[in-house]
């Protein structure tokens, strides 16, 4: 009895797959550029749009300066202060429904950033992390709404995602290495310098010189040389952190927005809907990354020698 | 000339994600492999296991990423 029922479901996922992989000949084949392969006719059901790509964010409003991009941005503030206005409006002890959820995430931010950071430095650092966290994730998920990117006003498209405009992830990137800086700031005073202008090797080595004590001074003087340098150095890498923050993100959702373009061009069906779930995980672990990123630049920074 | 400068572009911008994508290939097949080795040793750490492996294969990645915006750069806006 089992066995019979073990065969017929054997079967109908058999059935299923074959149907998919015939959707995906049937569609390619029928496609632009399958049918120039195959040498026939493409069909018109089959007729996409072929990828269109502009790096910089188009203007649906001539004559205003607000970009596609800005407009996505503000919609998935408005989605998340929203979400949140709603989910705490009336809290209760006991949560239920949308609190629950909004509690969920909050919580885990929390635990995530609590984690390495410790109480009192995780205070600091959660509401910078979560929010890059959720605005990131929402500008992501917005992004892929089905049919968000074809409504067209004056011939542009009204949406785009706002990651892949370059601006976004720049000021981003921005906003979260003032925070790493402020916060080394706020928690060596001063000191903080040190890891940038590490001159003090450096003075001891030539005050051993000066007063005579030559031997040592001069294998000092190559250590504080050292220290000086690594100083230095860790400046430009402070530097070229916006840089890195900036293109992973832009890159990461620029290049997932291309990908699922490209797919629905080549084969319209099933093929994009696996690109578009990779994309919907990509958006949450890029999100993660550059949350998780900041928390580990700040960690450093706030870190006791 | 014109066409000489467009051949360029399109075989620069082929080139630039080629040649940058076999670098993050490799290191995130090495990625998998200790992820696997990880596994197969111990099979309860599979939760740490599989984040720490997706958030290294987003920093390898990264790197091919970087050649894709070149490469973008360079048909798109070049």
């Amino acid at each position: 009895m089992t066995e019979k029922k073990h065969k017929g479901n054997l079967l109908k996922i058999v059935v299923l797959a074959i149907a998919l992989f015939a959707m995906i000949i049937i569609s390619f084949v029928g496609s632009e550029v399958g049918s120039g392969i195959v040498g026939s006719e493409p069909l018109s059901l089959f007729n996409v749009e072929a990828p269109k790509y502009s790096p910089a964010p188009e203007r649906p409003f001539h004559h205003l300066p607000i970009t596609n991009t800005m407009i996505t941005a503000w919609i998935s503030i408005v989605v998340l202060g929203g979400l949140f206005f709603i989910g705490t409006r009336n809290m209760k002890l006991v949560p239920t429904g949308l609190q629950n959820i909004l509690e969920l995430i909050v919580e885990g931010a929390a635990n995530f950033i609590e984690d390495p950071a410790g109480k009192k430095h995780g205070t600091w650092f959660f509401p910078i992390c979560t929010t890059i966290f959720l605005f990131v994730v929402a500008n992501a998920w917005v992004g892929l709404i089905p049919g968000f990117e074809t409504i067209r006003i004056n011939g542009e498209p009204l949406f785009r995602s706002a990651n892949t405009d370059l601006n976004v992830p720049a000021a981003l990137a921005v906003v979260s290495f003032c925070y790493v800086e402020y916060w080394g700031f706020k928690a060596k005073g001063v000191s903080y310098l040190k890891t940038f202008f590490h001159f003090g090797p450096l003075w001891q080595a030539i005050k051993l010189i000066v007063t005579g004590n030559i031997k040592a001074g001069v294998g000092g003087l190559l250590n504080g040389s050292v220290a000086v340098f690594t100083g230095l150095l860790e400046i430009i890498s402070h530097l070229m952190r916006m840089v890195s923050f900036t293109f992973r993100l832009f890159g990461n959702m620029t290049a997932g927005m291309i990908l699922v373009m490209i797919m629905l061009f080549l084969v319209p069906w099933v093929l994009p809907s696996i690109f578009y779930g990779l994309e919907a995980f990509f958006g949450f672990v890029q999100a993660m990354i550059f949350a998780g990123l900041t928390l580990g630049f700040a960690c450093a920074a706030v870190m006791e020698e | 000339m014109d066409v000489w400068i467009v051949v360029a572009k399109l075989i620069g911008g082929g080139l630039a994600i080629g040649l940058g994508a076999i670098g993050p290939g490799i290191g995130i097949g090495m990625l998998g492999m200790g992820a696997m080795n990880a596994l197969g040793r111990n099979p309860e750490a599979r939760g740490p296991i599989m984040t720490n492996m997706i958030l290294g294969i987003a920093f390898a990645e990264a790197v091919a990423i970087y050649a894709l915006v070149i490469s973008i750069l360079l048909i798109f806006v070049v």
